[in-house]
Parts: C-alpha cells; sequence; structure tokens
C-alpha cells in the first residue's frame, strides 16, 4: 500500500487513489475522507453544486415574498415564494462586486437591494435596478445578464430542494427509492406535512459525512452505548434501564445514488423514550394510524422510527419527525440546521407534543443529540493525527446478512440486519464513484448493486 | 411573542424594592448557579417548581423592520422547551454515568448580573439578569455564552427561600456556536 508522508499537503489525488479509499469488500475505509482539505474542495465541486440539495420546507415560506437563506454546500443562496407560489433559488451573491445580496435568515419582502452599491433585485432575483445607470454605465449594462445565478428548484412533498446542474436528472429519479422511506414521514395522511417555525442552527467541529453516515446506517450507535442516556431520561424512573432491550426487528437498507437508510419494525419502544405516550398513542393506534395503513401500507406503518440520510446531506428520522441539514463548513466543521415536521392535520396538542419532544431529544441541548456531537468531535480531533490518519477503520458490519431481497417486500439494492454497514458502504461507495465521475453522464453510468454481497 | 405580563413588568423603569429584597433575590440566584458549578444538580433540581417551564426559544437574523420576529414565539421550535418531568429527565441523563456529554463533565461558570426585581404580589416575584455562562470541557473546548434570563419565582418555606416557576432564556447567540448545550442556563 502506498502511504505517501505529504498526502493532503499536495492537495491532488488520482482517480484511482479515491477510488481506493473504500474497500467494501474487504470492509475497510480510509479516514482521509474526512479531514483533507483537497478532497472537500472536490466535494464541493462534484457533490454539493451537482446534486439536489434540501433547502427547508414549503410551510415555511407560505406567502409570496417570503424568503429564507440557505446553503448549498459552502454556497449561499436565497429561497423565495414568488407571486405564482413557484420558489426561487439564487445565489445569495450580487454581480457587481460579490456582496451578499439578502442578510437575514428570513422574512418577507417585496424585492432585495444590495447594500454595496445599490443594485436592486426583485423576489425572483432578477437584476431590475442599477443606481445612475444612465449616468454611470452609458446604458450599455445589460441588467438580463447580471442577475444572480439561479439553481433548478423542485419539491418533494413539502421539502424544497435545488441543484446548480442543468444536467442533473429531475428530483423525482434522483431520489429514486428513497422516496419510499421519505414518506412514512412525509405521507401519512391526506394533507402531509406542516413544518413547526423555527430552524435551530448549531456548530460541530466533525466532519458532515459522519452525521450522514450515521444517519443512513448507524443504529448500531442507538442500540448499543451512545444514547443509553438518553433512554434513560425519557422512561419512567422506576424502570431499570439494563433492562430496556434495543429493538431487534429491523432492516438496515442501501439504496440507489448514495441514500441510505434504517429502520426499526413493530417496536414502539423507541417512540416512547423519544416522543412519550401521546405522540407514540398517535402515530401507532387510532384514526392517524388507520390512514397511515391505508396510504402507506401495513408494513411501512408499522416501520417504527426510520433513519434516512438522502445524499449528500439532508437526514431525517421518520416517526420523530426532526429533519436536518449538515451544512459543510471545512473539512473539519459541520453547521447543523434542523427543523420538526408534524402531520398537518394532527390535532394541535399533538403536534405541541411532537415539538417539544424533538426540541428535548434531537437538537444541540436534545438528550440524546448532545451525545452524537460529543462523539464527532472527538473523531474529528484525533484525525488531527499523522498516523491516525493513516489507519484504516472498520466498516464490515452485517457483511454476512446481507441479501438482495427482504421479507417486507420493501425497494433498495441491498439489505441486511438492524445493526448493519451495509448502507454505510453504500455511501462511501457511492461517494467515491461520484467524486470521480467527470459529469453527470458518468454519474449515470455509476454501476449501482448490493455490496457485501457477492 | 415573549410572555406578556412579564414584559409588561419591565416596559418602564421598574421601581426600586427593598434592599432586603434585591439581595434575597440575588443571593437566590447566586445560590442556584454555584449549585450548577458545583454540579450538585439534585439540589439544583430542587430549586425548580413542579408548575415549571423553562425555555430557550430560538433566535434568528431579521432586519429592523422584522426586528419583532426575531424570536420563536410558543408555538416555535426552541433551544430548551421543558417541564419539571423533562427536567427531571435532564437531571437523570447528567447524573448517570454514561451521559457522555458531560462525562467527562464540563466546567462551567456563571457571572450573574443586571439584576433587576418586580414583584407581582407578595409571592411571585418576576427577575431580569444576565448571565455569562464560561464552559470549558475536555482538553481545550471553550464556549462563551450571554443571555438575558426572565425569571418567575414563587415564595416557598425553604432554605433556599425560593422556587423557579419559569425561565425564560433569550440567548445572544442564532447559530449556536458550540457542539452542544449539555448543561444548564
Ligand atoms: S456589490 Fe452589489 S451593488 Fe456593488
Ligand atoms: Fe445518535
Amino acid at each position: 500500500m502506498n502511504v505517501k508522508a505529504n498526502v493532503g499537503a499536495t492537495g491532488a489525488y488520482s482517480d484511482a487513489e479515491i477510488l481506493a479509499m473504500i474497500d467494501e469488500k474487504n470492509g475497510k475505509y480510509d479516514p482521509k475522507i474526512y479531514v483533507d482539505e483537497a478532497l472537500y474542495r472536490l466535494e464541493l465541486e462534484r457533490i454539493f453544486a451537482r446534486t439536489w440539495i434540501c433547502m427547508g420546507h414549503e410551510s415555511q415560506i407560505p406567502k409570496p415574498g417570503d424568503f429564507t437563506t440557505a446553503y448549498i454546500g459552502e454556497d449561499p443562496v436565497v429561497v423565495v415564494r414568488q407571486k405564482d407560489a413557484s420558489i426561487r433559488v439564487f445565489l445569495n451573491q450580487c454581480q457587481h462586486r460579490g456582496m451578499r445580496i439578502c442578510r437575514a435568515d428570513s422574512g418577507n419582502a417585496k424585492s432585495f437591494t444590495c447594500t454595496y452599491h445599490g443594485w436592486a433585485y426583485n423576489q425572483g432575483g432578477d437584476l431590475v435596478s442599477v443606481p445612475m445607470e444612465k449616468e454611470a454605465f452609458g446604458g450599455c449594462l445589460n441588467k438580463a445578464e447580471w442577475g444572480p445565478k439561479q439553481a433548478r428548484v423542485e419539491t418533494y412533498k413539502g421539502l424544497i430542494f435545488a441543484n446548480w446542474d442543468a444536467d442533473a436528472p429531475p428530483l423525482d429519479e434522483y431520489l429514486g427509492d428513497v422516496k419510499f422511506y421519505m414518506d412514512i414521514m412525509l405521507d401519512r395522511c391526506e394533507e402531509g406535512t406542516e413544518a413547526i417555525p423555527g430552524i435551530q442552527k448549531w456548530v460541530i467541529p466533525c466532519n458532515w459525512k459522519f452525521a450522514a453516515e450515521q444517519f443512513a446506517s448507524d443504529a448500531y450507535h442507538a442500540g448499543t452505548t451512545s444514547h443509553l442516556s438518553g433512554i434513560m431520561a425519557g422512561v419512567p424512573e422506576d424502570v431499570d434501564i439494563t433492562q430496556v432491550a434495543p429493538p431487534t426487528e429491523g432492516l438496515n437498507v442501501h439504496l440507489e445514488n448514495g441514500h441510505g437508510c434504517g429502520l426499526f419494525l413493530r417496536n414502539p419502544m423507541f417512540y416512547m423514550t423519544i416522543v412519550g405516550p401521546k405522540v407514540t398513542e398517535y402515530l401507532t393506534t387510532g384514526p392517524a394510524y388507520e390512514e397511515a395503513v391505508r396510504r402507506l401500507g401495513q408494513g411501512r406503518a408499522d416501520v417504527n422510527l426510520c433513519h434516512t440520510n438522502v445524499f449528500p446531506n439532508l437526514s431525517f428520522l421518520a416517526g420523530i419527525n426532526t429533519v436536518r441539514m449538515w451544512q459543510p463548513r471545512g473539512p473539519n466543521e459541520i453547521e447543523v440546521w434542523t427543523f420538526t415536521l408534524v402531520d398537518k392535520t394532527a390535532p394541535q396538542e399533538i403536534k405541541d407534543e411532537w415539538r417539544r419532544h424533538t426540541s428535548r431529544t434531537f437538537s444541540a441541548g436534545g438528550v440524546f443529540e448532545q451525545d452524537d456531537g460529543e462523539n464527532w468531535c472527538d473523531i474529528q480531533q484525533v484525525l488531527r493525527g499523522h498516523v491516525a490518519q493513516n489507519q484504516k477503520f472498520n466498516i464490515e458490519m452485517g457483511s454476512h446478512t446481507v441479501t438482495a431481497d427482504n421479507p417486507e417486500g420493501f425497494p433498495g439494492l441491498s439489505f441486511a440486519y438492524t445493526y448493519s454497514e451495509e448502507s454505510a458502504r453504500g455511501v462511501y461507495r457511492y461517494w467515491t464513484q461520484i467524486m470521480t465521475a467527470p459529469d453527470w453522464d458518468a454519474i449515470r453510468r455509476i454501476e449501482q448493486r448490493p455490496l457485501a454481497a457477492e | 411573542m415573549l410572555d406578556d405580563t412579564f414584559k409588561a413588568a419591565f416596559e418602564s423603569k421598574p421601581k426600586a424594592v427593598s434592599l432586603e429584597l434585591q439581595h434575597e433575590v440575588e443571593q437566590f440566584l447566586y445560590w442556584e448557579s454555584k449549585l450548577l458549578t458545583d454540579r450538585r444538580y439534585k439540589e439544583w433540581f430542587g430549586l425548580l417548581a413542579e408548575d415549571l417551564h423553562y425555555w430557550m426559544p430560538i433566535r434568528s437574523t431579521k432586519i429592523m423592520r422584522e426586528v419583532a420576529q426575531e424570536y420563536t414565539d410558543e408555538q416555535g421550535f426552541a433551544h430548551f422547551d421543558d417541564n419539571w418531568y423533562t427536567m427531571k429527565g435532564r437531571i437523570r441523563k447528567i447524573m448517570s454515568d454514561v451521559g457522555w456529554s458531560e462525562n467527562p463533565a464540563s466546567r462551567v461558570r456563571y457571572l450573574i448580573g443586571n439584576v433587576m426585581v418586580v414583584p407581582e404580589n407578595e409571592n411571585t416575584i418576576n427577575v431580569v439578569s444576565a448571565s455569562m455562562v464560561y464552559r470549558t470541557r475536555q482538553e481545550r473546548q471553550l464556549d462563551v455564552f450571554a443571555c438575558e434570563r426572565r425569571d418567575v419565582l414563587r415564595r416557598v418555606e425553604t432554605e433556599a427561600g425560593f422556587e423557579i416557576v419559569r425561565r425564560t432564556i433569550l440567548i445572544d447567540q442564532s447559530t449556536i456556536l458550540s457542539n452542544n448545550l449539555s448543561f444548564f442556563f
């Protein structure tokens, strides 16, 4: 194996070197994917600037002129509801001297005026007025050419996505089978979901892939040591925590296009400790549950928690309904942007409970999430070490249980036991492939298949 | 909307209260923060009323015209939105030896100042204070948080003299510049 003394410092990796970073057959991979600056710049170009990135939920900008600012990788964008109810997403950068056009997190605006020299943009981001246009530009500035870059925008059941790449497939095709699992959260009732107002943001000094992969694949940390104290915070005091058995029925699912998920079946125990008895009852019995059975089928209605990552950086826990975007901020840092979705037709009391419990469990102060941040910080710090960076990490869990089929009849490329890393192998293998694909034609040709099975 | 009764109490400069009451309230707040600094969580929890609401709304960046919407309201998402029972769960977590975000424990210091007291009646007292929270943990993590706290205190027959019925924490940061909020404000 060739270990280069100055790897990362030169900033250059061949395709072959990137492809070799994940050895899914032997269950090994190279932690330099988490720390290298050159790989990070390549991720911004080849992943974030070419794939569909979540901007938030439609209910966050209901009225014309409502806007939020968001990010596609490290590129700031403005997300604006138009008069015709469509949504525009444009680069938050004035093309005159590069100033940020919109400087608030959210609000309602008739237009956006650059604070530097006053170029003004309409709600759609078109440049409509330039101070002293005639005198200073002699009337030959073509305003139509100088608006900020516009992204493609599509929605899926309330979630807004944007994409810079004109050659990317439509959102629907890009999501593919992950829609089946997104629906567990988004499509339980006819009316769909709405977002609880407010996006919580905080900083974790770790690589974005730790978070994305964990939500795609890592039920193991929840079933073992990471969240023991989080569970403890949610069970009645007289319950002996050592007697709370982790769920064992479920699947780890490797999906196409780098998406991944894992789920527990027919075991509402986890719901109880996270969203409390009222929401658990709402989710698993009564009319809302029956509607979910009708819409999703018995199998999916009885999924009790589905952890999912939509490649690259949109994660959620269906059932708990915490949604988050892991915003990359260099190889060593992320901002977590999170909000809560609730069934639109749920009783107000249930919505309130849901909101209070996601804040209690999955937030910067959440009794579960506090401990995730703790792990990722330490991993990232250890990886500052030269020797530490040149170790291999183990990613072989559940290799022996991988099948192309599952008894539930759920869609996916391959399936494994609940506590497995088939989905993680999928995320990382896809990462190597998209990182070495020059364009969408090449990305389309990525061979998608079960990994550890052969 | 932040708590309206409370807001009204501080709409204009509060009337000076007796030095004794001011002193009593300040000593209570200092005692409370000392319990947290010393990690005496059970005793700190003992200062919380059973009808507690412990709430830290989310702050975001707004243009001046819309600055009234800077904080999420009571129907919005929050950093903390706890009652007595869920706080009890948090205490259970922080005192367990498997609460990794606080094991090894953070070192947390509170500087409480700008204490203004407005009694609502004999038993109920509205208090505004500013708090600087200085946290270090592990080898070199350092976090500093500043916030205004709006407390409703109730007089009780205990050694501490008061219990906290309501605490609203208005944190200055919009994006929380830390990996977690695993301690109390
Ligand atoms: S930079 Fe925007 S008007 Fe000059
Ligand atoms: Fe976790």
